[in-house]
């Protein structure tokens, strides 16, 4: 029987110095192999421009570029991250005295730690219920809540010689979720598509297991077009689902999901939709065409829309023939009455910054973003206008 | 073996000794053929166990490789767009957060292990039970945790709060392999030092635990390992942070965190760096495991 | 320890009452992290308490939008992929940890040890993206057919063969405790006092008997210890499992079926919970201790009977 190694009779150094040679031959190898590869793994460019002169017509902005200095935090949704992180890049690029350490850790622990001080600003794609907004600390005076992007959710789907543009109205897609529609040929479906041969197989459905803005704007999509929906599920960042839907962690999480299995459907951002070259279907609008998610469609269904509050901010199924109907914004979320004139100031700064055109905005066509339209970035100008030092004068300014 | 049939059958002794004799040889052979299917079966579970191993291993190499090159280790995380991209932040990060975790986890594991191995009473029980219950807890809870006692208290993220929370995810674990290497050890030894004068804690120094030193090892590098690959304590205590931080008093990036956010976005080079940080991490604790153990052997010999 | 003349250097040391007090202090000061890590767990969960009073832990309805928490399917699906997990683990493991302890050549032993090592290293999002995108698929094409033609039969294997779910969890949380298990496993085997193995063999017991009846038993605490670290490692598992169980809110009864487990609820709705739904997670974190505690003192028990009755079998060869 051979001695096992811990045996004071076993001999270490022969062994060892084998391992020590193979370890040195692996790292060598890799290496090796790192080095002779291309020195940029980095494949898009950046399209948008980030503009050096501020708009001509937009005094604002030239002075969010002259903030002051401050090493600014903020936590929250991940829908936004990507626009975020773009964006503060570029407005360091032009400022750096300032820079804005933004981190994805859900609207939910974003606003936990909102009220809990621990960060600058917060971002969620739902808006602060009245509930949480009783938590924050009396010292903020109330909080401003910002509308910073705009998305919209597609339907993709893995139809092995399907095309992308199968077409589906709002009963289809709520009896496919519902589990009421179990097979691809099934009349509901065929009936919209004709011409397209439609497989007979079984529906696998894949929804988001974690609670995200995505899933309440698609939620909320189903709950307006759908009575049964709305008496089932319900809309909300997390909901229940049929018991035979998979359930994948994140965006990537169901596209995964969707990409391994075939005959399965799900719903992603567009911004992962777009990136990816999946196949996503055309829905039915409010007015009756069958459109395709693109930048344009989304932000034609949010024009539609010029109220939105806080309070009052859902834009699903907006009438118009260009829309697409399931679309969506997120909120920063800022104290009212900022602590520390400085970095109070250049944190209003950045943010109006980054929700005009000119500023910010312009970085999100290129990473699958919608730019928000006009009319809600004045939105945006106005409620940062809110926001006041300790003493109560406004901190944007000219 | 043979067996004379001319032993008297009167005598009871030599019969039964002739009985015996009779039933190990036959059962001899079937002995050894259920130890032949034994020991194959134990080779054939290391073939089951190696092989998926082996399938993650090359998994991550042929997704992350393409991501090595010298930006992913000279320069700091960019956004999606800006190229040049690379993960030196979270290399950095992770070296200080994961080095303060240890030099805090291992000592305190280790006496914590010999507590646990020298005594055998109901207290001992108790926190034994206590190092097993809080491995199992989630490490998203632990983080929440230590945002809870270290974050808000402060009133900041920190390094420091990163390394307060992969502790608590470290520590049952060492305590408890730590225990069951000093177990290990002959009581012979400790007696043989006993009788020899020693105090107790010259035992423990110089001849339990140089003895019990590669099970040691073992769990120091279990829990090391498991402890750099863990995002969810990180989230909410060393928050991350796109920019190079040696402050450990501010947020850090680390490399589970850098996986873990870039592996979800939409961006292809984005993935493809957070597959390249898998297998950096997997390398590093490759080399921690092999240097330690030539150190440890080294250790050994000079003591002679 | 070195051999030659006494040094006439003074040696540190320690008298043994500062000794035990410092060891004591260290095991105290343990303790006083974990009751703290209850408290706080406890002072977030009390408001789930008192607006739903105490029926969700036993709920089987998963509602948020109706305000509903049942926690039942998510501690089912915990005790079901942990006890998949040690169903493969428990015999996979020693075997392995016997073979590389005694069964492999002196050359193989060191690497293979290595391998099997360094795969605790891999960070768990890896384990569960390449369930998600490389083992789902085999799963669902190859291994759920055809265990549901040769066991179907059980009831275990109803529902579409989607590859994800309870199974698939089940066997990548067997894959992730199994490097801590072995490691741990083979050091303790191989730590087996040598005389026990040369008497074992001198009295003619075969290889194997040698090992399955004295090395095994004489390793049976250090085993329970590696069993105990793996059993944790397993019922806390977050992100992978998350990736790979399918996520349905709903009790699963078939092994195809999708379910959910305390910490991938934990990992997917902490994000995002605000209000009862997050007082509820902190709830769950407390069932999920208690789950541990049961789980923990079953297997104590279980190593405390079976020594009890081993104890006479050593001596049959």
């Amino acid at each position: 029987m051979s001695v096992p190694p811990s045996h004071p009779s076993a001999r270490p150094a022969a062994r060892n110095r084998r391992r020590l040679v193979v370890t040195g031959v692996l790292s060598a190898g890799l290496l090796l192999a790192a080095c002779s590869s291309n020195s940029s793994s980095s494949t898009t460019t950046s399209a948008g421009s980030s503009s050096t002169t501020a708009k001509a017509n937009d005094p604002y902005l030239a002075a969010d570029l002259k903030a002051g200095a401050a090493q600014l935090t903020g936590a929250g949704s991940t829908f936004v991250q990507p626009v975020f992180t773009k964006a503060f890049y570029a407005y360091s690029t032009l400022n750096p005295a300032v820079t804005v350490n933004y981190q994805a850790v859900g609207s939910g622990a974003g606003i936990t730690a909102f009220q809990g001080g621990t960060v600058n600003f917060g971002a969620s794609d739902v808006p602060m219920s009245a509930a949480d907004i009783a938590k924050v600390p009396a010292s903020y005076g109330g909080v401003l809540q910002v509308p910073d992007t705009l998305g919209g959710v597609t339907l993709s789907y893995n139809l092995p010689g399907v095309k992308t543009g199968l077409k589906l109205d709002a009963s289809a897609i709520s009896g496919i979720f519902l589990g009421t529609i179990a097979k691809w040929n099934d009349p509901a479906i065929a009936s919209l598509n004709p011409g397209v041969s439609l497989p007979d197989q079984p529906i696998t459905t894949v929804h988001r297991s974690d609670g995200s803005g995505t899933n309440y704007i698609f939620t909320d999509y189903l709950s307006t077009v759908s009575p049964a929906w709305a008496a089932g599920p319900g809309k909300g960042k997390s909901v229940t689902w049929p018991a035979a839907s998979v359930g994948s962690s994140g965006n990537s999480g169901v596209a995964a999901s969707v990409k391994s299995t075939p005959y399965s459907i799900g719903y992603v951002e567009l911004a992962y939709a777009l990136q990816n070259n999946f196949t996503f279907a055309a829905v039915k609008n409010a007015a009756g065409v069958y459109v395709l998610p693109t930048l344009a469609s989304v932000a034609a269904d949010a024009s539609h829309d010029p109220n939105v509050t806080s309070t009052n901010f859902s834009i699903v199924n907006q009438p118009g023939t260009a829309s697409y109907p399931i679309a969506g914004y997120s909120w920063a979320l800022i104290a009212m009455k900022q602590p520390n004139n400085t970095s109070g100031k250049t944190l209003v700064q950045v943010l109006d910054w980054m929700t005009h055109t000119g500023g910010g905005q312009d970085q999100a066509p290129s990473l699958g973003y919608v730019p928000l339209p006009a009319n809600i970035q004045a939105l945006a100008r106005q409620t940062l206008l809110q926001a006041t030092d300790p003493s109560g004068a406004t901190l944007l300014t000219k | 073996m043979s067996v004379t049939t001319l032993d008297p059958p009167e005598d009871p002794v030599l019969a039964r000794r002739a009985a015996i004799q009779l039933a190990a040889t036959s059962s001899l052979r079937r002995r050894k053929a259920y130890s032949t299917a034994g020991i194959w079966v134990c080779r054939a579970f290391l073939l089951i166990a190696v092989i998926p191993l082996l399938g993650v291993i090359l998994y991550v190499v042929s997704k992350g490789l393409p991501a090595w090159n010298v930006d992913f280790f000279t320069q700091v995380t960019k956004p999606e767009g800006i190229p040049n991209g690379g993960i030196k932040n979270a290399i950095v990060g992770s070296l200080i957060i994961d080095g303060i975790a240890v030099a805090f986890s291992v000592p305190f594991g280790v006496v914590g292990g010999l507590f646990l191995a020298e005594s055998d009473g109901r207290i001992a029980g108790g926190v034994r039970l206590m190092a097993d219950v809080l491995t199992g807890v989630p490490s998203i809870t632990i983080g929440i945790f230590g945002y809870i006692v270290w974050v808000k208290n402060v009133g900041s993220y920190s390094g420091l709060a990163g390394a307060f929370a992969i502790s608590i995810v470290m520590i049952p674990v060492i305590m408890r392999a730590a225990e069951t290497a000093l177990r290990g050890v002959p009581g012979t030894l400790s007696e043989a030092a006993l009788s020899l004068g020693a105090r107790k804690f010259t035992i423990a120094r110089r001849v339990v635990v140089p003895a019990a030193l590669p099970g040691l090892i073992t769990g120091v590098l279990l829990a090391v390992a498991r402890g750099a690959g863990e995002t969810a304590p990180l989230l909410f205590t060393a928050f991350g942070n796109q920019f190079l931080q040696t402050n450990p008093t501010k947020p850090m990036e680390t490399m589970p965190h850098t996986i873990y956010t870039y592996s979800s976005q939409p961006y292809a080079d984005l993935v493809q760096i957070a597959w390249g940080t898998a297998l950096l991490l997997m390398l590093v604790i490759l080399v921690l495991n092999v240097g330690s153990r030539l150190i440890a052997a080294r250790l050994g010999r000079e003591r002679g | 320890m070195s051999g030659g003349t006494v040094s006439r250097r003074r040696r540190f040391t320690v008298p043994d009452r500062a000794y035990r007090f410092a060891l004591a202090a260290a095991a105290a000061l343990f303790a006083a992290l974990l009751v703290a890590f209850v408290t706080a767990m406890a002072i977030q969960a009390v408001p789930a308490f008192s607006t739903l009073g105490a029926s969700f832990l036993w709920g089987t309805v998963w509602d948020p939008y109706h305000n509903i928490f049942g926690l039942l399917p998510f501690i089912v699906g915990t005790l079901e992929t942990t006890a998949i997990a040690l169903f493969l683990a428990v015999p996979i493991g020693i075997g392995t940890a016997l073979a590389l302890a005694y069964l492999v050549p002196n050359g193989l032993r060191a690497p293979l040890s290595t391998t099997v090592e360094l795969l605790a290293a891999v960070p768990s999002v890896v384990y569960g993206l390449w369930g998600l995108v490389v083992v789902a698929p085999f799963f669902a094409v190859h291994v759920e057919p055809t265990l549901t033609s040769l066991f179907g039969w059980t009831g275990l294997f109803a529902g579409p063969n989607q590859g994800v779910g309870l199974l698939l969890a089940g066997v990548i949380l067997f894959i992730m405790v199994l490097p801590t298990l072995v490691a741990i496993s083979r050091d303790v085997l191989a730590a087996v006092p040598r005389e026990q193995v040369e008497g074992a063999m001198a009295v003619g017991a075969t290889r194997w008997q040698v090992l399955w009846r004295v090395v095994v038993p004489g390793a049976r605490t250090g085993l329970l210890g590696a069993f105990t670290l793996a059993t944790g490692r397993a019922l806390g598992e977050t992100v992978a499992v998350a990736l790979v169980i399918g996520n349905s809110a709903h009790l699963a009864t078939s092994l195809k079926a999708n379910a959910a487990t305390i910490p991938s609820l934990i990992v997917s709705s902490f994000g995002e919970a605000t209000g009862t739904q997050l007082n509820v997670l902190f709830a769950a974190a407390l069932v999920l201790l208690v789950v541990g505690i049961a789980v923990n003192a079953l297997g104590r028990f279980f190593v405390r009977s079976v020594k009890r009755s081993g104890a006479a079998s050593v001596a049959v060869a």
